[in-house]
Formats: C-alpha cells, structure tokens, sequence
C-alpha cells in the first residue's frame, strides 16, 4: 500500500541520508513509493537553504516550481501512472541553460538586463520528462571563460571539502552542489574542461560527452566550435542515467549529431574487461607527485601498463588557447563595445585581447585541429582508453594566483586546463573520476575515442566498484550537519542569500 | 580535398623565427597594438586595462607562435567544414 501521498512523506532514516543519496536510489525510493517526491523537494530545499549560505553554489532556487513538479510526480504516482526513470531526482543546472521565467545569466552581471526565458533549455525539459525535478541555476565562472570557481559578481562557489580553496570553474556552482550534497545530479558545460576540472578539484564524476552528442539547443554559448554539456554526479550509475536520458537528435542545436541512442547504464557491469588501457606520456605526465600518484593508482587499478604519447598535444592546447579566445571575443564584441565596464576586470581583459588577435592565426589554428585530429583517432585501434591527470594540482585557494608545477611557478586561472584542453579540442568523450586523497580529491581524465563514451563509463564504473574512484563526503558537509543539528548558525556566512522564486 | 600535410622539423631556426614574431608583434609594440587594434574595432580600452590586456595579448601570442611554426600544407583544411 501507498503512504498518504498529500503529506510530505519522508521516513526519518532517509531524511537524514537524503544528501547521500544517488540519483538512482531516490528513483527508486519515488517509484516505489518509500518516499514522496514533495518530501524529497522539501529536504533538499532544507538542505540549500542551510549549506548553501557557505557554499555558494546556487544564484537562483526555483522552489516554487519544485514543488509543483513533485505535486505533479506524486499525483501521477498515485494513479499509478509511470513516472519516467528519474522520479523525484532533484536536479540544478549552471546558469547558462535557460530556465523559462527567468534570464540566463551566464555567470555576467551583463545578461540580468536580458528578457526571461522564453522556454527551458532541451536537456532540463529532457531530464523532467524522465521525472527528475529542478531545483534552480548554479553560480559560474563569467561567460564560462574561467577555471577557477571565482565570479566577482556572484561570489566564489566555494569547495566542499575546504571552503577557503577554489571549487575550479567554470562549472563551479555545478560540482560544489553535487560535492556538498544538494543535489545529487547538475548538468555543466565544458568548453575546455570546464566539467572536468570543477570535478576533479571538488572530488565528483564529471563526464563531457562527445562533440555533437547532447544537443546545447537553449545554452548560452561561449566557443561554438569548441562547446559541450554533460553531467555531475556523485556516482557513476547516476552520471550513466542522466546521459542516457540526454541523448539524441536535436534540431534545435545544428552541431548535434543525428545519431541513434546509444544507452551506457546496461553496459556498466561490463566493468573493464576486455578493454586496453594505456597511460598518456610526454606533455600529458604531470610533474606533480600527488597527481602523478593519482594516474599510477587508476592505472595500476585497470592494468594499464603501457605508455602512449598524445601527438603535438602541447601545440593542440595552444591552439585551443587562441581559438577560445578569439571565438569567445566575437561573441561578446558589442558588449565590449557597450558595456565593457560590467565585465568582471579578469574576463574583460582576455577577451578585449582576443579581439585585437590576428585572424590569420584562428584559422591557423583550425587547420591544426584537423591536422591533430588526424594523428590523435589512429590511437584507438590499438588502445581503447588513455588515462591523464584532469588538473596539475589539487584545489589552490580562493585569491591564489600561482601555483607549484615541478620546479616552477605557473599562473592558476591560465593553467588549471592543461590538461583538458588538447582533449576538448577534438571533441573526445572523458570522464572525470575522483581519486579520494585526503584531505583533497583529485581527478583522473578517462578519454576514450569519439561516440565510445561507454567506455569511458564502463572503466570510471570498474574504478569505482573496485574503490579506486569514489566521490567521498566532504568533512564541511559534516560540520555544517552537526552545526545545524546543534541549532547554530553557520559561522562563514559568506556567501550571497539566493534569488528564490 | 586529399590530406597533405607533413609536419615540418622543428629547427631552432624555426622556433626562433616563432619567438621573434611574437616579440615584434605583441612584446614593445604591444600597447600599440592594443591601442590601435582597439580603435579600429571601437574598443573603448580604459587606460588602466592596458596593462591587462597587453598582458593577454602577449599571452594568446605566444600560443600563436606555437602553432604557427607548425607547418602545415596549402591544403589543409580547417576544423569546422561548412556544408551546404
């Protein structure tokens, strides 16, 4: 029998498990009717309101939406209508997708100006058809054109496992509410590892899919040539769910791929069997201990014993470098013009140089991109992953400006990417999977060849199974639990109050 | 359109002809530039940004030069393929 579905029915032991709990295991819980979604909504709109004054993830909670889309789930329940394999997920997106009723900010003080959204983006509507519900935008890094989680407007979102460090951006809002269990489930967009570096620093899964593969159709762009989403999750089942669900042609995005769709979640178990791993060498070897240490455990871990060397992949994130910031200036050109005093100073600056770059030189650098391309796919018929570190550090502190790289001293916001963007720059489907080092996580990049995001999924599924991989509870998430259970507020309070509507 | 490129030996030659073109363009003539460029697009730069920007463009610049000692032939085509 079904619990009373008008009152928020949340058993007492989920209640306090609900920051814990995967995706998949609220689906089921909704489906089967061991919690309601209402109640879900509301613990996780508890949990925003008192975590979420330190973290700083969210600029926009859309409550009262949530609980109409979870009146609605519970209604459906009750007639025992089905409910879509999401049931009761709640979910946050980066303030890039559009979200109807309300401006797509981007992360800029510039776009409060813009009209409401007219509709939501494909992958929110997407995610809701399978019953999953949004909780509101996450704070980001301006236009997407950062690595650091730092946003002048909007504040620092602030890393879970230690608030005075960098979340990494510019996905930032969309790991630290995954990492601080506000949600279990956030989409990102990563242009040149803007999932995969906020994964690796705030210690979660992160997967950037294939170019062409999840439709952006509704999305603020950055780099058009260049731009992805994808997920955040805590647990790789959760990521596989949530991609599964993403997929297919859109017409609305003309980069999206008309492909079939191409379900991972019932391949997991395949674990890594039968799959040939290597270990990237040359530029993509860290010369950092602690990373390094990282790549040797997933690599030990899947049997990769051999070397591969990514061709020219220095060049490659030189190339990435100027067509990032010559595309991305074109985009804004007249709001340079117009408002360039509204730009956070840092942003401003790389894109008022990006467009006074050279163009002989953008397509210098597209012409590379296929050339690299060329070299790079001829690996996969002898390999089918190749592991490399996701950052070159584990996460710098909020305001750092350099950090330690072998024996010399690299700027953090131009350099958290030195590793994701040869990777991005052809469009490689990777996940992101966090090695749980105390007391900061970090990532490994798992890249398989393009539209083979189930291996990539398959091995991150292995590492996890095995322990290796493992999105841990941040020690703050614990402090701040017991802070509110002993009726005190939160001693930082840095963080901005939300806009909830 | 067949592939033709090859890859050109990296002489120090080469890579001394990269660094020279990105001191001349973007290293004592960059606030020129800046400034220049910056008219001619209807940039207004702010004084106290050209350090800032200087800065990046040398930056962008010495990505450019990377790629730009790499040879490449008249044939190659770029990434993005428009089709009709």
């Amino acid at each position: 029998m079904r619990p009373n579905r008008r009152r928020c029915f949340v058993p007492n032991a989920a209640k306090t498990d609900l920051a814990g709990m995967t995706a998949s295991a609220i689906a089921a819980a909704v489906s089967s009717g061991q919690i309601d979604a209402v109640g879900m909504v509301e613990a996780a709109l508890v949990r925003i309101r008192e975590r979420d004054q330190e973290f700083n993830s969210f600029t926009t909670v859309t409550e009262q939406r949530a609980r109409l889309r979870a009146q609605a789930i519970d209604v459906k329940l009750t007639r025992g209508e089905t409910v879509g394999p999401l049931a009761g997920v709640p979910f946050a997106v980066k303030n890039l997708f559009d979200i109807a009723g309300i401006p797509t900010l981007a992360g800029s003080k510039i776009n409060r100006d813009n009209p409401p959204a007219s509709r939501d983006a494909t992958l929110i509507e997407r995610l809701e058809r399978a019953g999953a519900i949004l909780l509101g935008a996450l704070n980001m890094g301006e236009y997407a054109y950062d690595f650091t989680g730092e946003n002048v407007h909007y504040g620092a979102a602030r890393n879970p496992h230690d608030l005075d460090r960098m979340s990494g951006g510019s996905s930032s809002g969309s790991a630290v509410a995954v990492a601080g269990g506000l949600v279990p489930l956030s989409l990102g967009s990563d242009t040149n590892g803007s999932i995969r570096v906020p994964s690796s620093l705030c210690g979660i899964f992160g997967l950037k899919p294939t170019y062409g593969r999840l439709s952006r159709a509704g999305t603020f762009p950055f780099v058009a040539s260049l731009d992805h989403l994808g997920p955040l999750a805590r647990t790789v089942r959760d990521l596989a769910l949530a991609y599964d669900i993403m997929q297919g042609f859109d017409a609305d995005d003309p980069v999206c791929a008309d492909r079939p769709v191409e379900p991972v979640t019932p391949l997991l178990e395949m674990g890594s069997e039968g799959l040939r791993v290597a270990v990237a060498s040359d530029y993509l070897k860290c010369e950092n201990a602690v990373v390094r240490s990282a790549v040797e455990r997933v690599a030990a871990a899947l049997n990769a014993n051999r070397e591969i060397e990514i061709p020219e992949a220095r060049r490659a994130r030189s190339a990435a470098f100027i067509v990032t910031a010559t595309e991305g200036a074109s985009l804004h050109l007249n709001r340079l013009r117009s408002r360039a005093r509204d730009f956070d100073p840092a942003v401003r600056d790389r894109f008022l140089a990006g467009a006074i770059a050279p163009a002989s030189l953008i397509v210098k650098a597209q012409k590379f991109r296929r050339w690299y391309r060329a070299q790079v796919l001829p690996l996969f018929e002898t390999i089918d992953a190749i592991l490399a570190p996701a950052t070159p550090c584990t996460a710098p502190f909020i305001g750092q400006q350099t950090f330690t790289y072998g024996d010399v001293e690299l700027p953090v916001r131009a350099n958290l990417g030195l590793y994701t963007q040869p990777i991005s720059f052809i469009g490689l489907p990777v996940v992101a999977a966090p090695v749980p080092f105390k007391p900061l996580p970090l990532g490994v990049q798992i890249i398989a060849a393009p539209w083979r995001e189930d291996v990539a999924l398959r091995l991150a599924h292995a590492l996890e199974s095995m322990g290796v991989a493992a999105a841990t509870s941040p020690a703050s998430q614990i402090e701040t639990s017991l802070r509110t259970a002993n009726g005190n507020r939160p001693t930082r309070g840095r963080g901005r109050s939300q806009n909830r509507i | 359109m067949k592939s033709k490129t090859r890859k050109k030996p990296k002489s120090a030659s080469s890579k001394r002809k990269a660094l020279r073109l990105s001191k001349t363009r973007a290293g004592s003539s960059g606030a020129t530039l800046v400034a220049e460029a910056a008219r001619a697009l209807g940039l207004p730069i702010d004084p106290a940004w050209e350090a800032g920007v200087t800065f990046n463009l040398q930056l962008i610049m010495r990505h450019a030069a990377l790629v730009d000692e790499f040879a490449l032939s008249d044939e190659a085509e770029p990434a993005p393929v428009f089709r009709a």
